[in-house]
């Protein structure tokens, strides 16, 4: 699984413009897959029977889409402005290289020299407004030929593995999801489940509600990441999870209070197979599940996440042993719930 | 001589040698090293230089022998001194302390009773009791010196385990350190020039001149260094105290000659000395003008952890002060290769 | 010169001020085909030399540095690790930043960054200063100290690339792309005959002491010098008057660390052969390794030619191909009957 990941981590797919993505996906999914469809938001949705026929009972669900940025205007001499797609931290932005567009063409987002910069200057960190793109281009119009206005930008990093059992890469929010999900796409299930690979989760889990009034599940899983920041500096009550804890089983985040049936359903299976696990220590953050959990009359959400330092910024850290763990309790979870439905 | 460490660093600090008037300490060391010269000479500047000869190559040891201190700028007429400073003063590390001027004059150094919270040396001033300027002119001139005329204080009951609290480690221990290496030092091939710098706090001068003239192979400047172990450490140090010699890595005025610092781990690993690795951020020693020297010199340091460096009562380990004997004597004993 | 690919190779490589030495390697492997003699002097600086065969030539030394800034480990804390910058770094720059980390072999590092939810919204501001900021190499703290003491240096993880049709972005353009352009100068002499003793200096730790150039300088006894470094390129947030733009080409240094003739000298060379070209104004310290050299011993007649780089000690620095080759040209072109030029003092 961890070079189906690497695979995922090295597609641009930011939110709106997942297609690089989706059709990776749709190409990996469709020989396993019962029905396999494309909707008005770009999500793409897969059924795929099981032993037992449990119709739409079951979603499972992960965003293809990433953060990045867009291309708003650009100046006389061929700087690009751009703003922000979804919550990027602007701090981890500033200095980095990008591509854009599917031609990817390379652009750096840099500030002026430290010897033109004076103290007050260096202590605070510009305005998104006052950054700008260069791509080398000379003037606007050789600018805007190769990149027109609108154009998506995604953040480069190479995915690889790292430390003693870490991986980094951009986009491991949310691509492991997707890994785990195709991986589980190639396995005989115990019951009928819906693979919602959804888009825009990053501007607002704008894909989510679609899908979900479509398929109309009694019980969802969200996979995800969740930020971890266990860091020096940061007291004990604010680290949140940490990597290679295992599989974070969250019972309450900033937007949804998720069903404690499941959660227990999660913690039970995790230890009484010896899988590691923790949960979020810390209230904050949000995904898939707070628009699933609220549609039509409901459904029963759930949340298992692979705890990731860097979030949202191109070198995010996670660790190989959890994202294991993860398929193999999103496993058990197929198994009990099969178990579960009559 | 056989005094301890201890001893020295008592008889040390009690005379005076701030920058630029060092004649007092000079005289002292150079007492002290005779019996372990084979040639004694001072230059221009002051520096002291104590030769071991040898048929090898030429290594320079450097220590500096002033201290920080202050120097009387102006008499008020009430009698009060107002002062400058004689290297890195920091006014709140100094406020209500008493001080010493050469002939035996005490006094204390204050601020005035309206300074706000940030003070500055300007705002201060040392009052020596003296009734009126008549009666301070007969005790000190403008121009006169002071330092610190704080106690020296170890910790423990036998020397063996005992930390020193004492004014101007900075400087003086590193002394100290040289004058036991140096009798330490017997057999050996490498040519070694133990040099007692001047005017090191007031920006490393008299090492400039000693290295250009003895124009060394190799050179160790022994020194204090900044801790990272005391609550609410700005992180500036890398050592801490009990842990052994620092090795110096880089401060702010070198990157040591990795030739040198290799040589010193080895040294370490041989003899079985406790070490650590030193990177001072804020703050240069002597290797600073040394390594520039010339065609440039392989430099390093050997370096003893210390804290509170620069204010009344600085705290060094007595056994780190021994690691750095050891380390010293082993690397003056140690093959090098000529250039 | 092939730039693209030359740049491609020797930014790639890790030498922060202090740890120089496979960049001096690199260098020399340069120097070779072109020059009489090369070694690597005692302080880790490049010094090679092509006599021109006559007695009592001037000895015209020209210098670029080696070093790039980086990093150095002074600590670990649960298995992160501590740093202090290696040369003038940006704190701006590191939040989420991938450094390499130069152990045998190098070991990635991810600058950590906090994650909004512990901040303030005035935090979330501020830029953090280097002390507060620490490397995730994603090991254990006893896997930390055992692979990366004390000590150790790191570098910006990051290369060098084409940017659009003329550019060339990375990391330690600032000074290899100098270097670049000596090596090129000295190809181009290669069928000249010469009246100078030619001394190129691949410097050490110019970044943070100058220690190569003065010391390497000491040994050598020029009578003249040039150092060639890099000065700002014009970006959106720089001022205007402060920068060059970026295919205007080399800009020739005026004021009191530049000898009036050899600037004259330079400027004259660039309007015979219609190579671009701007005059820099400094009014004291050039900022570059000519600062140092003018002093030695008895001192030394200096220029300083440098070539517009934008984004200054960033892993993105930019430069422009058509600026590299005219600095070459100009100075191959300085260079060439330079001998008799050279006043003597009395």
């Amino acid at each position: 699984m961890l070079e189906l990941l690497k695979q995922l981590c090295l597609l641009n797919g930011v939110s709106g413009d997942e297609g690089e993505v989706r059709a990776f996906l749709r190409a990996q999914a469709e020989p396993y897959a019962d029905s396999i469809r494309t909707d008005a938001l770009g999500n793409l949705i897969v059924f795929k029977q099981g032993a037992k026929a449990t119709g739409n009972r079951l979603l499972l669900a992960a965003h293809m889409d990433e953060v990045g940025l867009i291309i708003t205007h650009v100046t006389d001499e061929g700087f690009l402005k751009f703003g922000f797609v979804g919550g990027v931290d602007r701090r981890i932005a500033i200095g980095k290289p990008v591509v854009l567009g599917s031609d990817r063409v390379p652009g750096i987002i840099s500030l002026k020299a430290i010897h033109l910069t004076d103290k007050a200057e260096l202590k605070k960190v510009p305005k998104t407004d006052s950054l700008y793109i260069d791509i080398g281009a000379g003037s606007r119009e050789e600018a805007l030929k190769k990149v027109p206005l609108g154009t998506y930008g995604s953040f480069v990093s190479q995915p690889e593995e790292f430390g003693d059992g870490f991986f980094k890469a951009r986009a491991i929010d949310d691509r492991i999801g997707c890994a785990i999900m195709l991986e589980l796409l190639k396995e005989e299930l115990p019951l009928d489940v819906t693979f919602a690979f959804t888009a825009q989760e990053e501007v607002g889990t704008r894909g989510a509600f679609g899908a979900a009034f479509s398929v109309t599940p009694q019980v969802a899983l969200v996979l995800e990441t969740t930020t971890a920041a266990d860091l020096p500096g940061v007291d004990s009550h604010r680290r949140v999870c940490a990597p290679g804890k295992g599989p974070v089983i969250s019972y309450m985040d900033g937007s949804t209070i998720y069903d404690r049936g499941l959660f227990e359903d999660l913690r039970r299976l995790a230890e009484d197979n010896g899988i590691p696990w923790q949960t979020k220590e810390y209230i904050a953050g949000g995904n898939d599940a707070r628009t699933i959990q609220r549609t039509k009359q409901g459904v029963r959400v759930a949340a298992m996440s692979a705890a990731t330092r860097y979030l949202h910024a191109p070198s995010s850290v996670a660790s190989v042993a959890d994202f294991k763990n993860m398929q193999e309790l999103t496993r058990l979870f197929l198994l009990d719930q099969a178990r579960q439905a009559n | 001589m056989s005094l301890s460490i201890l001893e020295l660093i008592s008889k040390l600090t009690a005379v005076h040698g701030p920058s630029g008037d060092e004649r007092a300490i000079r005289e002292l060391i150079a007492e002290l090293a005779k019996p372990f010269a084979d040639e004694i000479t001072s230059d221009v500047m002051g520096n002291l230089v104590v030769h071991k000869k040898g048929s090898g190559p030429k290594i320079m040891f450097a220590a500096h022998m002033d201290s920080i201190g202050l120097i009387v700028t102006h008499i008020e007429k009430e009698g009060f001194l107002r002062v400058g400073k004689l290297g890195g003063i920091s006014p709140k590390d100094v406020l209500n302390t008493r001080v010493r001027f050469k002939n035996g004059v005490r006094g204390v150094l204050v601020a005035e009773e309206k300074t706000e919270d940030k003070v500055k040396l300007e705002d201060c001033y040392i009052d020596i009791g003296a009734r009126d300027e008549e009666q301070a002119r007969t005790l000190v001139q403008v121009g006169d010196t002071a330092v610190y005329d704080t106690a020296v204080y170890n910790t423990a009951v036998a020397e063996v385990n005992g930390r020193v609290i004492s004014p101007y480690l900075d400087g003086r221990i590193a002394c100290a350190v040289l004058l036991k290496a140096m009798e330490q030092v017997t057999a050996r091939e490498n040519d070694l020039y133990f040099v007692f710098t001047v005017q090191e706090e007031v920006g490393t001068r008299g090492a400039k001149t000693a290295a250009w003239t003895i124009d060394p192979d190799y050179a160790i400047a022994v020194d204090v260094t900044d801790v990272d172990d005391t609550p609410g450490a700005a992180r500036y140090g890398t050592c801490k105290l009990g842990c052994g010699a620092g090795i110096k890595v880089m401060d702010h005025s070198v990157i040591c000659h990795p030739e040198v610092v290799d040589a010193l781990e080895r040294c370490a690993r041989d003899k079985g000395i406790a070490v650590q690795r030193d990177i001072l951020r804020a703050g240069g020693t002597d290797a600073g003008p040394i390594h520039v020297s010339r065609t440039g010199v392989r430099t390093g340091g050997i370096s003893i952890p210390c804290r509170y460096v620069h204010t009344p009562a600085e705290i060094a380990d007595l056994n780190d002060c021994a690691a750095c004997v050891e380390l010293a004597v082993a690397f003056a004993r140690s093959q090098m290769t000529a250039i | 010169m092939n730039y693209e690919e030359t740049l491609a190779r020797l930014c790639a490589i890790g030498a922060p001020s202090g740890f120089e030495r496979p960049m001096a390697q690199a260098a020399a492997e340069l120097l070779r085909p072109v020059m009489d003699e090369v070694k690597i002097d005692k302080m880790g600086s490049v010094v090679a030399v092509r006599r021109c065969g006559k007695e009592n030539a001037p000895r015209l030394l020209l210098d670029a540095h080696l070093d790039e800034i980086g990093f150095i480990i002074t600590g670990h804390e649960e298995g992160f690790l501590r740093f202090a910058p290696l040369g003038g770094v940006d704190p701006r720059m590191l939040p989420d930043r991938e450094l390499t980390i130069l152990t045998q072999p190098p070991i990635t590092g991810v600058v950590a960054c906090m994650p909004p939810h512990v901040l303030s919204d005035e935090e979330r501001d501020k830029s953090l200063p280097i002390q507060e900021l620490f490397i995730d190499a994603g090991l254990s703290q006893e896997q930390a100290k055992a692979r990366i003491p004390v000590g150790t240096p790191a570098v910006y993880r990051a290369g060098c690339a084409p940017l659009g049709e003329h550019k060339l972005c990375g990391k330690a353009l600032d000074d290899r792309a100098c270097l670049a352009v000596l090596i090129d100068a000295a190809q181009q002499l290669l069928g000249e005959k010469l009246d100078v003793d030619l001394y190129i200096l691949g410097s050490v730790q110019e970044e943070v002491h100058g220690t190569g150039a003065i010391t390497a300088a000491y040994g050598i006894v020029p009578d003249l010098c040039v150092a060639v470094d890099v000065t700002h390129g014009s970006s959106p947030d720089a001022p205007k008057d402060e920068t060059f733009p970026l295919g205007g080409g080399p800009t020739v240094g005026l004021g009191p660390n530049c000898t009036k003739w050899m600037g004259e000298r330079f400027c004259a060379k660039a309007e015979e052969l219609s190579i671009p070209y701007s005059v820099e104004v400094m009014p004291g310290h050039s900022g570059t390794n000519g600062w140092d050299l003018q002093i030695t011993r008895e001192g030394v007649a200096t220029a300083v030619l440098s070539v517009p780089l934008r984004y200054m000690h960033t892993p993105l620095e930019t430069i422009h191909r058509d600026d590299l080759t005219a600095a070459a040209r100009l100075l191959a072109a300085f260079v060439k009957d330079l001998g008799k030029e050279v006043p003597t003092y009395a």
